[in-house]
């Protein structure tokens, strides 16, 4: 129930991505809270017959590890339950901040590559691409970090990172734009600031609310600690095809050969999900054939009359 | 094939239909132009919607997606993150990002790469790129969907 609940909300959040939730979504949100609250993040329809949790007063001090498989968490309950009745920091300046540390401390785990030419490059490409959304004049930042994984990541505020190891696998610019859209999708729907409201970063979020919050700082560690613990569960699956389906639209209305995406979802649905490099991505995504067969889906005769765009072949700055 | 599809002369709606290719047929892949791929099909040749054509080895995938049960059991319960890494290879798991430190001095040389509005269309029209208008595609109905053959992820 819940769970239908947030896709609504993230529905809603097609017509008004600016910073005030709209009446109706309010509305959704009373709704909600005459209902049961439950946590969103692996909520199956089955939850409909338990109780309402009673207690907000559990610590939110919490082992996921000693935890059974499939109990919900007190303070996933309290963050599902808190999701809807507090605004998230919205503001520009807050979602910058938030950037910027999570940005940070993804950089503190693997460096930009040392490629002056690959990282301008791939912001040229990003820039465009993210100038065709409906944020085109976030701070949009682009790297390519040193990492053999295969993976993206889209952190708030217009921070945008590929792996080295995603990056080889690429082979054109329209491919590479097809994988910045995916994630520039994350960003202007702000599926990274819902899902860490519905999980337990909520309250270092609302901490984080009129504060410059410095790197390096015990605050910022342990907020960061919250951050990758809830993005390693994984978005909602359908803000994965959601970025999906703008990742091929926002190529697209670049002028690029809207079907690069499809064609990376393809080449990485080879790679064996036993490979290592892998793991955090299959762990955290829907299989990669599985988003194609969604695209597919979505896609359908829609685009049949939309001429060809170009894959830039020959521009693409190679690496090794 | 994932879906039902027309085989065509050429890449485009425009072109003659030769044949209709159910889902479930075995197809080979010859080449891609565009959203177009073209395919060999019981001695046929023609083009189909790239999106019609699954490319990945089905095989190769039932076997992994086994092993991805594995190491999801594992990441459920108390190995959180950890999966199996090759030495030597710098991996980017739960741990590895949750064990980072802020890193200023990369973050500022992350800003030294930024592309003002001007450069990136510049850099468009260099490539022969023009901006056209697109609608964003809405989420097909929940009916059609098909789940994954390992079930709905646990986490």
């Amino acid at each position: 129930m819940v769970k239908s609940a947030f896709i609504v909300a993230l529905a809603l959040s097609a017509f008004g991505i600016t910073a005030q939730a709209s009446s109706a979504e309010r509305a959704l949100r009373d709704l909600l809270l005459s209902r049961q609250p439950a946590q969103a993040q692996d909520s199956k329809p089955t939850s409909q017959g338990k109780p309402a949790p009673s207690t907000v007063a559990t610590p939110p001090q919490q082992t996921p590890q000693a935890q059974p498989k499939r109990r919900p968490r007190t303070a996933d309950l309290l963050g599902g339950l808190l999701s809807f009745v507090a605004e998230p920091p919205q503001t520009l300046e807050e979602e910058r901040n938030i950037g910027r540390t999570v940005a940070g401390s993804l950089l503190g785990a693997a460096p930009l590559v040392h490629d002056d030419q690959l990282q301008r490059y791939v912001n040229l490409v990003g820039r465009w691409v993210a100038l065709q959304s409906e944020r085109p004049d976030l701070e949009w930042r682009f790297g390519v970090i040193d990492s053999e994984d295969i993976n993206a990541f889209a952190i708030p505020g217009g921070y945008i990172f590929v792996t080295r190891g995603l990056y080889r696998r690429l082979n054109s610019e329209a491919e590479l734009a097809g994988v910045l859209g995916h994630e520039i999708g994350h960003v202007i729907r702000k599926h990274h600031l819902r899902m860490m409201q519905q999980s337990r970063a909520l309250a270092d979020l609302g901490a984080v609310v009129g504060k410059r919050m410095e790197g390096g700082s015990a605050f910022a560690r342990n907020f960061m600690g919250n951050f990758w613990e809830a993005l390693a569960r994984g978005l909602d699956k359908d803000a994965e095809y959601e970025a999906d389906r703008i990742g091929m639209v926002l190529a697209a209305r670049a002028g690029y050969d809207a079907y690069g995406l499809p064609a990376v979802l393809q080449e990485i649905g080879r790679v064996s999900a036993s490979d290592s490099r892998v793991a955090f991505l299959f762990k955290t995504h829907p299989h990669p054939d599985d988003r194609f067969a969604m695209l597919s889906e979505a896609v359908g005769s829609r685009l049949d009359n939309l001429p060809e765009g170009k894959d830039l072949t020959a521009r693409f700055y190679r690496i090794h | 094939m994932i879906r039902d599809d027309q085989l065509r002369a050429a890449a485009s709606t425009a072109a003659a239909v030769t044949a209709q290719v159910p889902r479930g047929a075995k197809v080979e892949v010859l080449a891609r132009q565009g959203g177009w791929v073209q395919i060999k099909v019981s001695g046929q040749t023609g083009w189909v919607r790239m999106l019609s054509v699954r490319t990945t080895d089905t095989a190769q995938r039932d076997v992994g997606g086994e092993l991805a049960g594995v190491i999801g059991m594992g990441t459920r319960q108390a190995d959180t993150g950890r999966v199996v890494s090759v030495a030597g290879v710098r991996g980017l798991n739960e741990q590895d990002l949750k064990a980072a430190r802020f890193n200023a001095q990369e973050l500022e040389r992350l800003d030294r790469y930024v592309v003002s509005r001007d450069e990136a269309q510049s850099f468009a029209r260099e490539g022969g790129l023009a901006a056209r208008s697109l609608d964003y595609l809405p989420a097909p109905a929940q009916a059609n969907r098909q789940s994954s053959p390992w079930g709905e992820p646990q986490w």
